[in-house]
């Protein structure tokens, strides 16, 4: 069996729908109508998901940019915290090395003056110690 | 003719700018004027009236919602055809239809041309049942709709190419599905 595209036009011709549709449309708009503010409200959101549902590999592309995002985000946070923890280490480090000097230099000085007083107490012992060395050798 | 035309997207023109300030008998008015078509694709699309009458009534509906962005009468055309066939594959998916069904399953068609060879239009009725969903609308939006290449390829979304691809196949699948039915029918005969 043969068929001509007309034959397929006359197939597909426009069918009206049963009687008192507007009606039943007009019936359900009128119900719909207290919601409607929100539903208009929320429509560029809905508009949207409804966008994205119909075409899954747009939604695929936006979930992967979006968990690249975050991907490149978390992995740029964790390398300032690192770069922030190693500054203050560093800077501590610092810290305690300069208190290590002073204190080195600290108990140089205290050795110093120990020394000092040590040759001083010394010498004082010596010249006492003199004149009794003198007067026995007057005596032998 | 072409006044009638000028008076009628006049007319239509009117009646869209009265149903974004609310007016409900506009919005009847433009009801009535595109329902034949919407009905029809959902019902050359579902084979069932009933499941066309909802799906027409929800897309009136998202209509009323989305009025106020429709900016002509050619836009109001194109954006129907759009949604209707959206959700004409959205019903598809929710009730599992199978991207082909075989031709014995495809619902009786309702009503058939007066006209025309009968047997031949139910017949056709029915192979289209048993195209996948985007080559059904694709024929429905051709032969239906009386859209070009282009045009269908905006409304459905596709390449042009892929359009006339689909529509070269979807009439091989048609004619190759009445043939065999045809030979069916001689050998339950003979």
């Amino acid at each position: 069996m043969h068929f001509s595209e007309d034959d397929l036009r006359e197939a597909l011709k426009r069918k009206d729908p049963d009687e008192g549709f507007t009606q039943r449309v007009m019936a359900r708009v009128n119900q719909a109508q207290p919601g409607n503010k929100t539903v208009l409200a929320k429509k560029p959101n809905g508009a949207f998901l409804s966008w994205l549902t119909h075409r899954p590999a747009w939604a695929m592309a936006l979930a992967a940019m979006l968990l690249l995002a975050f991907g490149i985000g978390g992995y740029q946070y964790s390398e300032y915290r690192h770069a922030e923890e190693m500054r203050i280490a560093r800077a501590r480090q610092q810290q305690l090395q300069q208190e290590a000097e002073r204190a080195r230099d600290q108990a140089i000085m205290a050795l110093e003056i120990a020394r000092a007083k040590m040759n001083h107490v010394l010498q004082h012992a010596q010249l006492q110690a003199e004149p009794t060395d003198k007067s026995r050798r007057e005596r032998l | 003719m072409e006044q009638t035309a000028a008076f009628e997207d006049d007319r239509l023109k009117q009646a869209l700018t009265l149903s974004v300030t609310g007016d409900a008998q506009a919005f009847a008015d433009l009801v009535r004027e595109h329902q034949g078509m919407v009905f029809s694709i959902a019902y050359h699309f579902l084979q069932d009236r009933s499941l066309a009458e909802d799906l027409a009534q929800e897309v009136f509906l998202e209509l009323f919602q989305s009025v106020n962005r429709i900016q002509s009468p050619a836009h109001l055309t194109y954006w129907l055809r759009r949604v209707t066939a959206n959700r004409c594959i959205d019903q598809g998916r929710k009730k599992h239809r199978r991207r082909e069904m075989a031709l014995e399953e495809a619902p009786e068609p309702a009503t058939v041309s007066g006209h025309a060879d009968p047997m031949l239009m139910e017949r056709l009725q029915q192979s289209l049942a048993t195209l996948p969903e985007k080559q059904r609308l694709v024929v429905i939006m051709r032969f239906q709709e009386g859209l070009g290449p282009a045009e269908i390829a905006e409304v459905l979304e596709m390449p042009v190419n892929t359009v006339k691809s689909t529509l070269h196949r979807s009439l091989a699948d048609l004619r190759k599905g009445l043939t065999r039915k045809i030979r069916e029918v001689r050998y339950a005969f003979f």
